[in-house]
């Protein structure tokens, strides 16, 4: 006995063609890496802002070694004060040669490297609390003059910046779904009306609408998982090259900033695309197919109801 | 094996429709053959059209094969077509399907193993003397040939109810016969068969209990 080709009338490569679909799919997982990467960068600098370089408090200590007001040095006693207050993580006191290497530009000019400079601690605070206010008259009373300066208001501004960004991005997002919807609907609503005559037949054999609509479903979804692929591959060079120029704003700390890249190494590229942005990168097509298969779902459901 | 009470049925809806169908009521037991009479505009092809469940009843009550049509579900709905089988008018055939394709379709959407299905199709287009045209398209078929393919694809799967407008027109008289002796040979075997036409003379030749309909009333309904 013969094996035939499995053929149920529906011919999907013709109602769906495999062009039209993945191109205009592919086009909005473009956009929206595009605005992903946008959000995850404000994200990164709002870290930053926040959490790193920007949001680092210096509590400077004149005459350090002089006696404090109770027992001990000055500056132990304002470290002892500083290290436990509630709300700090991190209280580093800078070394000799750091704090030289800091003020070298003002040492150089006024050229007398035996200035008395005073002891600094340079304070990382936990995110989203302020401790050092507070702590201001304890520090007064050990070591009168001691000096708290914090950027706050500016990281702060720059933080709220931030979300605004990452706000815009999402809303960005939500549109390019949302055409990626209409999108999606218009083919398979096409689709219907190019083969309505052989759904009608089989609907009158007896298919199930999760039948008809499960075959929709898969070619949809399938085209659309293409589309995504290639949008994201398109978008991977461009998002490469932007990370690239924004990693000296990204870093942690200016080391880091300021290092050679080895142009070489694809290590070295994988280190400055923030792993956020590769994940989502490689979430997109999935997500695209998804969003493609849930819409034609309900799109040939919802058509398949004027059927009796 | 269908119960019709009071059915009525219009075009484009109860209101502002044209009615079709007033006000019909049927009962038909399994294993039975009715001829469906009636002039052209009778509503005969309304009938086989609630009856097939392409259409529903704009009022009444109408049962198939022990479900109430007005209150089943989709998927019962469904499951309830697959024991219906049809032989439309217009043969409805799908054109960039090969005749053996249109043929397993049914047999297809029930999930059927595909040596199964290449049994049965073989078998029956054997008995509608189609056995060498299974690689044809519809469109290279003449009238009568498609007709046996319709025909083909509504009994393969062995039908609780077969409804069947004017199947014979497109056959000679022969083939014509062949088919009435299938029919009976379906009733014997438990299948309810309504055969709708307009030409008395194959109603003479084989007869049968009738249902007839003019200007969408039942005017008689005799055994």
């Amino acid at each position: 006995m013969v094996r035939r080709r499995y053929h149920d009338g529906l011919a999907l490569h013709q109602a769906l063609p495999g062009q039209f679909l993945p191109f205009l799919v592919a086009a909005m997982s473009f956009l929206a890496a595009l605005a992903l990467a946008g959000g995850i960068a404000a994200h990164g600098l709002s870290q930053r802002w926040t959490h790193g370089a920007g949001a680092v408090t210096t509590v400077q200590v004149p005459g350090p070694d002089d006696p404090a007001a109770g027992s001990g040095t000055r500056i132990a006693a304002v470290q002892d004060i500083v290290a436990h207050a509630p709300g700090v993580a991190t209280a580093h006191r800078l070394s000799d040669a750091e704090l030289r290497a800091l003020l070298a530009p003002w040492i150089e000019q006024t050229g007398d490297a035996s200035l008395p400079l005073p002891a600094v601690i340079e304070v990382h605070t936990v995110p989203g609390q302020d401790p050092m206010p507070p702590l201001l008259p304890r520090l007064e009373a050990v070591a009168p003059g001691v000096l708290v300066e914090h950027d706050s208001v500016w990281s702060d501004r720059l933080a709220a910046l931030a979300a605004s960004l990452q706000a815009c991005a999402l809303l960005a997002v939500l549109i390019v779904m949302t055409v990626a919807v209409c999108v999606a609907m218009a083919a398979t609503r096409a689709g219907l009306q190019t083969r309505r005559q052989a759904i009608a037949l089989i609907h009158s054999l007896g298919a199930m609408d999760s039948y008809i609509a499960g075959r929709f479903a898969s070619r949809v979804g399938l085209l659309a998982l293409v589309g995504g692929l290639g949008g994201s591959i398109a978008a991977l060079p461009m998002l490469l090259a932007m990370s690239h120029l924004a990693a000296p704003f990204s870093a942690m700390t200016d080391a880091q900033a300021v290092a050679p890249m080895d142009w070489h190494s694809p290590r070295a590229w994988a280190d400055i695309v923030p792993h956020a942005l590769l994940w989502m990168l490689l979430a997109l097509p999935p997500a695209a197919g998804i969003t493609g298969w849930i819409t034609t779902q309900l799109t040939v459901r919802a058509w398949l109801r004027r059927l009796p | 094996m269908f119960r019709l009470h009071d059915v009525s049925y219009a075009y484009g809806g109860n209101r502002a429709g044209v009615a079709a169908l007033s006000h019909i009521s049927l009962d038909v037991a399994q294993g039975e053959f009715r001829w469906l009479l009636g002039p052209s505009g009778a509503g005969k092809s309304s009938l086989l059209s609630i009856l097939s469940l392409e259409v529903q009843a704009s009022a009444g009550m109408v049962e198939i094969l022990g479900v109430p049509v007005m209150q089943a579900r989709r998927s019962n709905l469904a499951r309830l077509r697959r024991r219906i089988g049809t032989v439309w008018q217009d043969f409805r055939l799908l054109p960039d399907l090969s005749v053996f394709d249109n043929v397993a379709l049914p047999l297809r959407l029930q999930h059927r193993a595909e040596d199964e299905i290449a049994h049965e199709v073989h078998a029956i287009m054997k008995w509608v003397g189609l056995e060498n045209r299974l690689d044809a398209r519809p469109l290279q078929l003449s009238g009568g040939e498609q007709q046996r393919v319709a025909i083909a694809r509504a009994v393969i799967y062995r039908p609780a109810l077969l409804l069947a407008d004017e199947p014979t027109n497109a056959l000679d008289e022969r083939q014509a016969g062949r088919l009435m002796a299938m029919f009976h040979r379906l009733a014997e075997l438990g299948t309810t068969i309504v055969v709708a036409t307009h030409n008395d003379a194959i109603v003479e030749k084989y007869p049968a209990p009738a249902i007839e309909l003019a200007h969408g009333h039942l005017v008689r309904d005799y055994r």
